[in-house]
């Protein structure tokens, strides 16, 4: 069995101190960029946003841990979380931290601060003033000036429609849960790491202000954007400079006035690589953790919640640690505390949420994915290297639920590597993702036009999604996170004659009702019709964000890095990556699949009910239904036990949504990506999903990602895996997410062990994409419901992320327990 | 057509036999092992069990079983709370989420299933299906990529699979004749020609030894051991390979003496043993116990893990390749 290495005292205290953070809301990013914007008033918006980035490396808090060997924060605490007026956050009439503080639900501690309750999930503060100043300087200032704005001013004539029907992510404005479409992440993407921790940020400066000099009095035709470009290239490099400058420089100070001599010497080695990463390349394995860091800092402090992924980790740092542990300045011990305190100072970024988020995420995610393993992007040779196994011991060993990890496994993948994965999973639950790059590359090369070289060189990001590293700008722009189009919701409509049963909103397409149907067929045509508006009216939401998004959401401390957007002098935001996609995911289309199967065994197979009878309970949400209800649930055949009958609707289902998205470009981007993912979505939908003909009940979950229904997997983890190759899963290249919860029994010894990985290995070689493990049995988890306090690190996988167990809501943790154990007989 | 009797089928089985497995349990054993762990598997005859927690109430399905049964078996019960309902209406009356549970009078009840038809919520579940050999081949299609990756197959189980000796040879066969590979889970208490039937199509017996000495195993378990030595002499002689499961029944054979004895008897049998498997004794079955309305389950502590522990160094001492499940 794979054996994990010791953990440093260091690495112990420091974890600890995460486990229980506490949030500090910190506006010093706020104010600064407050003030630029009222100074920069009209300035156009990309040189608005290069200024404002330099005032914030300029004038930001800095903070250094006494323990740490990787610095770099949001503000001036260890768990600072920066504020982004210019993406939204102030711009309704109110703020909800200021509303709970009036409303006596925050409390007011020793510290000065107002706290939220000792019973929130995720502990939280805000200073007084703070308060004040979003009152009286922050909502009246922002009013109607952040990006989300000018989409929520006018919108096309189908939204009104949209956002009635309550079937997508987008709702009317003033209804609970309101997202405008621009206020929320633009980037979810891998920025280039590795050109900056090769290059340094005065190449990438020296590269935009030559074209500026051969450009000076001639701006002719397109040259004019790209001037405005490469002004807010060299301006945002003079921003980094003066960023990891100033940080050297507050490193040096530490250093000489230290008195413990082994921390002076770490202290010293710190400045150096700081200062040699203002304007360089890194240099040493130190100094490329460093870089990375100090990178993800710069370019997530410009735009709001970036799902800024990290990428292959593993193969940017490892070249470093070759050279260093030949030639012996660094050994493999001090190399992994360096890698578990560059992945701890990535758990400090959390962004301070309602109670509510917690309830359906835990205390939230950083959302910094990392990828390892893999194969080389040039030979496509197996790339796992010890950087791999060491990234994985970090997360397994420190029992970290954040970052996600996806492990990349392809037919060369060593033994060991797998084994490694295993113990990981039994320690962390759902980390790391499998992720088979047997039907992911050619899926980047077909379904995207990826060059082999950059398909090789895949990365995973958010939840789920598949990207390129540093070469790939597939942003929802404009889109909320988790943005989706709700298709249990859609089912229902579709057999309601375009009426949603939860709130009675009429679409424009009127397809009948059930009992009016005569055949499968016919309510296939009707959900196909509806999806289809719906898709429609959903994806034009995004196109015109992104139209809008072009001008006023530039980001130029992204574009430096990525590929493609020096070269041709374009932002990401105007398509100036080397690809471009968006997309969004589907979760739970088995719960429509499930619908289907009932339908069609129940009404027109076996005729075991009429389709009026069928209708009715659904429309009653099964209210004095239930003998009828258990019938579909343990009589009709579901999706997920090996049985083509149900598995051939999965397929329709997940053929229809893939059609459907390949209709689908906007102004920037040619391709829309299917997933089959979704974070915790099918929780929330659940709440606000009318009954389905599944026999499921509003507010029960619909299914998560691409897993069967929630208990109705009745013949164990190899019938759901040989089900889920009934469907192309190379085709959904916005990821595919299926959650196996497995009884910790059956990988007691090695033994089961070989047999888990085995099955994966022939998953993977029939048409299997990925997988994740929960290993965790039900009365670990009904025990941790009950004494939270001995079960705080106890990590389970969701759908999307992993998160604490014991912080999740009720509603979530039920869901996890419902799923189907898989036990040894 | 030929049919066999079933009362359960069992996928990702990964600690029985190499592999991963699917194991099919016939239905019907001529052993009483007070510690079975699966009574129900017991009996020839097709038995109704009871699950109270998938009863939904009475009022649910408005008295369909009491009504469905002519025999007047089934009754009002005990009731119970529904606490997630309760859970989701916070401050509701109890007693409105109380439901009224049904109590199957064994002495009346003759096992028809006419209840269970009706039951929707599969509370009464009549326990034995009857199953074609092409049927049960069938179902084993989609587990083959898994059986052939890991160097699984199938396992045919029991009760005790020779019992239905024509059934077993017919499935062994049609399942060799695919591909698969097969184990037979037995007792090894059978007529020597049964098992000499199947011996061609069987790559693995998986022979329960549970005490050397015949009295106590015939008091116990109702039947002699000397058939069953007998018979594993035999397969060993002819071929066979075997995986020996030995259970760990306090009060019964958890003693040294009977691990030696087992032991040395393993040691006679020769290279055809491939692994000796320790089964400590659990009582995850008891529950199972009510469902059928039988009584007579062994309550008992499982043995603890150095008592394991030690019963394995015994038998490894004998050159034995020993693992716990």
């Amino acid at each position: 069995m794979y054996q994990f290495s010791p953990i440093t005292d260091r690495v112990v205290g420091y974890r600890a101190k995460i486990r229980d953070r506490e949030l500090t809301f910190d506006l010093s990013r706020a104010k600064i960029v407050t003030e630029s914007y009222k100074r920069l008033g009209n300035t156009i918006p990309i040189i608005k946003k290069a200024l404002t980035q330099l005032d914030y490396a300029n004038q930001c808090d800095l903070y250094i841990g006494d323990e740490e060997l990787i610095v770099g924060s949001k503000g001036s605490h260890m768990f600072s979380s920066a504020q982004y007026p210019e993406w939204g956050e102030f711009s309704h009439k109110s703020y909800w931290i200021c509303d709970l503080v009036d409303a006596g639900v925050w409390s007011m501690e020793e510290d000065g601060y107002w706290h939220n309750p000792k019973t929130s999930p995720a502990l939280q503060r805000i200073h007084p003033d703070d308060v004040k100043w979003i009152k009286e300087v922050g909502i009246p200032f922002w009013q109607d000036k952040a990006c989300g704005d000018a989409v929520a001013a006018w919108q096309p004539d189908y939204y009104e429609e949209l956002t009635r029907l309550r079937c997508t992510s987008y709702v009317p404005k003033d209804t609970p849960g309101y997202i405008a479409p621009l206020s929320l992440p633009l980037g979810h993407l891998v920025a280039g790491y590795k050109k900056i921790i090769s290059v340094g940020y005065k190449a990438i400066r020296d590269e935009a202000q030559a074209w500026l000099d051969a450009h000076y009095d001639r701006l002719m035709g397109e040259d004019v954007r790209k001037y405005t470009f490469y002004k807010a290239a060299v301006i945002t490099c003079d921003a980094a400079m003066v960023f990891v400058k100033r940080y050297a420089d507050a490193v040096q100070e530490k250093y000489e006035v230290c008195t413990d001599e082994a921390r002076k010497a770490e202290l010293k080695v710190m400045a150096e690589n700081l200062y040699q990463l203002v304007e360089g390349p890194a240099k040493t394995f130190w100094q490329a953790l460093q870089g990375i860091m100090m990178y993800q800092l710069f370019y997530t402090a410009e735009t709001s919640n970036p799902s800024a992924a990290l990428g292959r980790v593993d193969q940017y740092i490892y070249p470093f640690y070759e050279k260093e542990i030949a030639a012996g300045t660094l050994t493999k011990e001090f190399a992994q505390e360096l890698i578990d305190m560059f992945f701890l100072k990535a758990n400090c970024s959390y962004g301070i949420a309602p109670d509510v988020v917690a309830d359906t995420t835990g205390v939230g995610n950083t959302w910094q994915h990392t990828t390892c393993g893999g194969v080389d992007p040039d030979t496509g040779e197996d790339a796992t290297n010890d950087c791999t196994y060491m990234i994985l011991e970090t997360v397994g060993r420190l029992e970290l639920h954040d970052p996600t990890i996806s492990l990349r496994f392809n037919k060369n993948s060593p033994q060991k590597l797998w084994e490694c994965a295993i113990a990981t999973s039994k320690l962390v639950g759902g980390l790391p993702l499998y992720q088979n790059d047997e039907q992911i590359i050619p899926g980047l090369i077909r379904e995207l036009g990826f060059s082999l070289h950059d398909a090789r060189d895949y990365g995973v990001i958010g939840c789920q999604e598949i990207v390129g590293c540093g070469t790939d700008y597939p942003a929802p722009n404009g889109c909320p996170p988790h943005g989706s189009a709700f298709w249990s919701i859609i089912f229902d409509m579709a057999i309601n004659n375009g009426i949603n049963p939860l709130n009675g909103e009429q679409s424009t397409v009127q397809n009948g009702y059930l009992y009016e149907m005569e055949n499968i067929e016919e309510v296939k045509d009707a959900f196909k019709a509806q999806a289809t508006h719906v898709m429609n009216m959903f994806a034009s939401t995004h196109n015109y964000a992104e139209m809008i998004g072009e001008h006023t959401t530039p980001q130029p401390a992204l574009s430096i890095s990525m590929e493609g957007c020096m070269e041709k002098g374009a932002d990401v935001a105007w398509g100036g990556a080397k690809y471009n996609s968006y997309g969004c995911t589907a979760t739970g289309l088995s719960s429509c699949a499930d619908s289907i199967t009932a339908i069609k065994y129940m009404c027109f197979d076996k005729k075991l009910c009429t389709t009026r009878e069928l209708y009715d309970a659904t429309m009653a949400n099964w209210e004095g239904y239930e003998d009828l209800r258990q019938q579909v649930i343990n009589e009709c055949p579901h999706f997920g036990n090996g049985d083509s009958y149900a598995d051939m609707e999965m397929k329709w289902v997940t053929d229809l949504y893939y059609e459907i998205c390949s209709t689908m470009y906007s102004t920037r981007a040619k391709v829309y990506k299917a997933g089959l993912y979704g974070a915790s979505d099918h929780v929330r939908q659940g709440r606000i999903t009318w009954g389905t003909p599944n026999g499921r009940k509003m507010p029960d979950p619909i299914a998560d990602g691409s897993s069967p229904v929630q208990s109705c997997d009745h013949c164990g983890p190899t019938a759901v895996l040989y089900s889920s190759q009934i469907y192309e899963q190379g085709k959904f290249m916005d990821g595919v997410a299926l959650n196996i919860r497995m009884h910790p029994s059956v990988v007691s010894n090695d033994e089961g062990v070989g047999k888990l990985i085995d099955v994966t290995r022939s998953y993977f070689e029939n048409g299997g994409m990925e997988v994740q493990y929960n290993i965790v049995d039900t009365a670990t988890l009904r025990r941790a419901q009950e004494h939270p306090e001995d079960y705080k690190d106890l990590v389970v996988r969701i759908a999307g992320y992993s998160a604490y167990f014991v912080d999740m809501g009720k509603d979530l943790q039920e869901d996890i327990i419902a799923r189907t154990e898989n036990q040894l007989s | 057509m030929i049919t066999g009797r079933v009362y359960d089928i069992q996928p990702f089985s990964v600690h029985d036999g190499p592999g991963v497995r699917t194991t099919i349990f016939l239905k019907g054993c001529p052993l009483r092992c007070p510690w079975c762990h699966s009574p129900e598997s017991q009996a020839f005859y097709k038995q109704l069990s009871w699950f109270s927690m998938r009863c939904l109430g009475t009022k649910v399905c408005n008295d369909k079983c009491l009504k469905a049964c002519e025999k007047g078996a089934i009754e009002y019960g005990q009731t119970r709370v529904d606490g997630t309902a309760l859970d989701l209406n916070p401050g509701a009356d109890p007693a409105e989420y109380t439901l009224q549970l049904v109590h199957v009078k064994r002495d009346l009840c003759d096992n028809c299933g006419d209840c269970a038809k009706v039951c929707r919520a599969k509370a009464l579940e009549l326990t034995g299906t009857d199953y074609t050999v092409d049927e049960l081949v069938r179902m084993m299609k989609k587990d083959k990529q898994f059986f052939d990756r890991t160097g699984g197959g199938v396992t045919v189980s029991g009760g005790e699979a020779l019992s239905q000796p024509e059934f077993t040879l017919a499935l062994l066969k049609a399942l060799k004749d695919r591909g698969y590979h097969t184990a037979l889970d037995t007792t090894g208490f059978a007529p020597w020609a049964v098992v000499e039937s199947v011996l061609p199509y069987v790559d693995i017996f998986l022979l329960d030894l549970k005490h050397m000495d015949s009295a106590t195993h015939e008091a116990v378990v109702k039947v002699p051991n000397g058939p069953i030595l007998e018979n594993a002499r035999k397969i060993a002689a002819a071929g066979g390979k075997f995986q020996i499961r030995v259970p760990i029944i306090p009060g019964f054979n958890a003693s040294e003496k009977n691990m030696r004895e087992t032991a040395e008897f393993c040691v006679e049998l020769g290279e055809s043993v491939e692994v000796v498997q320790l089964l400590p004794y659990h009582n995850l079955g008891v529950a199972k116990y009510a469902r059928i309305g039988d009584d007579k389950v062994l309550q008992a502590e499982p043995p603890t893990d150095e008592f394991m522990e030690h019963m394995k160094e015994i038998c490894e001492s004998y050159g034995l390749k020993t693992i716990i499940h």
